[in-house]
């Protein structure tokens, strides 16, 4: 369903102060294509499956990008990056999977705290390119953890502002919002704290934001439900203790799996009836489902598996 | 095999030094107080340990402890920090700790040789920032036991080169096992089928979170 590309590590640079870049060349060849805002899974050699978004070049097939920054309390993905992957290594990586799209619009607006940098600079890039009026207000605690700054700077000038918030505090979205022209689209990946505060000030069906964190939440209590596969004519029932994504699994059905904690979104079904209870951090459309976290309000669900 | 009432013979320490001869300075020499970097990248490779602890009367238990490569966390060059994922919840670990906080770890790499060896002093923590760190399939581990490093060194590959442990050959001997059902229902004097006890583990194996 999702088949893997093989690359090797290009290079691995220091893009700021704890964030590293990876170039990532196509071992066979051109990669799958991509829009701005897609997204990879690198399979990494301690068997963990992590998603960066892609910062580079939509045009350049040969080579995907991506930066990392080193999380203080990696699980160990970001720590692995940064201390034991190596140049001219191979990587297998997934298919561009795009939970963030960059719709049409007359203007937009982009707001980044920290990393959060990566799945904009190409939406920048590709509205700037499409002769829209785009502006970027980038936030990082201080100027040396901000990767890619520079380049924003030379290449796009007084359309992009840096705002180191140790110095000079947070950016005021109220003022951004009031300033923004009617049918501008806000497009916001950043910390918790900064898409909290984009979410309270930008109307809703303006806003598009990326999180790269699970949220913390409250659910009642887990319920046994039964997973009805169409296509196949099975009926899977899920316990309480389970995911539905583990249910699959166990019964047979190969549904791929990333971050498993509703973020990274490879798991994706389609749903043809039931009522879904999403648990994810996607958004997932009305027939969609990610089963690694979200399960059924209705006794049963019927999936196109 | 029964030795006629008598135990076998028992060696002293100083014939046992006789017998095996002076440890080369290189064999002393490897010991190190701290996690270097070769010894982090070990550890961030190693999907398995185990753990030996004692009681206050010296009663020693050793016990198995794995998950995905680098699940042991090296929070600073003189402390790790090993979830406790859930197990048989018999707790001999931490009741251990308790009483007598000395650990030995041993690490295994798939494939490789070579083992690392680290000995310290254990406590238990609930400590978030540690905890957040093992958090695996959205769920994080209770508690973590952190290991306050005295020494880490490899160990040479011999024992493992003898038992052709990675040999993928060696795995035909699993076969030769009573499965786990069959060694419950002999053990136990079960009168059930040991198919039914084979199924309750598979299915135990599912659920490793």
């Amino acid at each position: 369903m999702h088949p893997t590309q093989q690359t090797t590590i290009e290079r691995i640079e220091r893009a700021a102060e704890d964030v590293v870049a990876l170039t990532l060349r196509g071992a066979a060849g051109p990669l799958a294509p991509w829009e701005p805002g897609a997204h990879i899974d690198l399979n990494l050699p301690n068997w963990l499956i992590r998603q960066y978004s892609l910062c580079g070049d939509p045009a350049d097939r040969d080579a995907y990008r991506v930066a990392v920054r080193l999380d203080p309390l990696s699980r160990g993905g970001s720590e692995y990056i940064h201390r034991f992957l190596r140049q001219g290594r191979t990587l297998t990586v997934s298919q561009p999977r795009n939970n963030f799209p960059l719709a049409p619009a007359p203007e937009y607006l982009f707001l980044a705290g920290g990393i959060g940098i990566t799945p904009l600079l190409p939406m920048l890039r590709a509205a700037t390119a499409a002769g829209r009026p785009a502006s970027l207000v980038y936030a990082g605690a201080t100027a040396e953890t901000m990767p890619f700054a520079d380049e924003l700077r030379s290449e796009y000038g007084d359309r992009v502002r840096i705002v180191a918030t140790k110095q000079q505090g947070r950016p005021d979205l109220a003022a951004l919002a009031a300033a923004l022209g009617p049918d501008a689209l806000v497009y916001c990946c950043g910390p918790a704290s900064m898409l909290a505060e984009a979410e309270a000030t930008f109307p809703a069906d303006r806003l598009h934001a990326e999180r790269f964190q699970p949220v913390a939440k409250e659910y009642g209590p887990a319920t046994p439900f039964e997973a009805v596969c169409a296509r196949s004519g099975r009926t899977v029932p899920v316990p309480a203790d389970e995911t539905l994504l583990d249910a699959l699994n166990h019964a047979g059905y190969p549904v791929p799996s990333g971050c498993r904690e509703g973020v990274c979104g490879s798991c994706e079904l389609t749903v043809l009836d039931g009522d879904p209870d999403h648990r994810d951090d996607i958004g997932a459309p009305t027939d969609r489902i990610f089963p690694c976290v979200s399960r059924s309000h209705s006794d049963r669900l019927t999936l196109n598996l | 095999m029964t030795f006629a009432g008598t135990r076998p013979r028992r060696v002293s320490p100083a014939e046992v030094r006789a017998r095996l001869g002076e440890p080369s300075d290189r064999a002393s020499a490897k010991i190190r107080d701290h996690i270097d970097e070769y010894f982090h990248h070990f550890i961030a490779h190693s999907p398995f340990l185990t753990m030996a602890t004692a009681d206050s009367a010296g009663h020693v238990d050793c016990s198995p402890r794995g998950d995905y490569p680098g699940f042991a966390k090296v929070l600073d060059e003189r402390t790790l920090a090993i979830p406790d994922r859930p197990g048989n919840k018999l707790a001999d670990s931490f009741r251990n700790i308790a009483e007598n906080d000395g650990i030995g770890l041993l690490f295994l790499i798939p494939g490789l040789r070579e083992s690392l060896r680290v000995n310290g002093r254990a406590y238990v923590t609930d400590e978030p920032d540690v905890l957040a760190r093992m958090r695996t399939e959205a769920k994080q581990p209770e508690l973590a036991i952190v290991v306050e490093v005295e020494e880490a060194y490899f160990h040479c590959g011999r024992a493992l080169v003898r038992s052709r442990l990675w040999d993928p050959a060696s795995q035909a001997l699993a076969d030769e096992m009573p499965s786990v059902g069959e060694i419950a229902v002999g053990q136990f004097g079960l009168d059930v089928d040991p198919a039914l006890i084979d199924d309750d583990f598979e299915d135990v194996y599912r659920k490793l979170y």
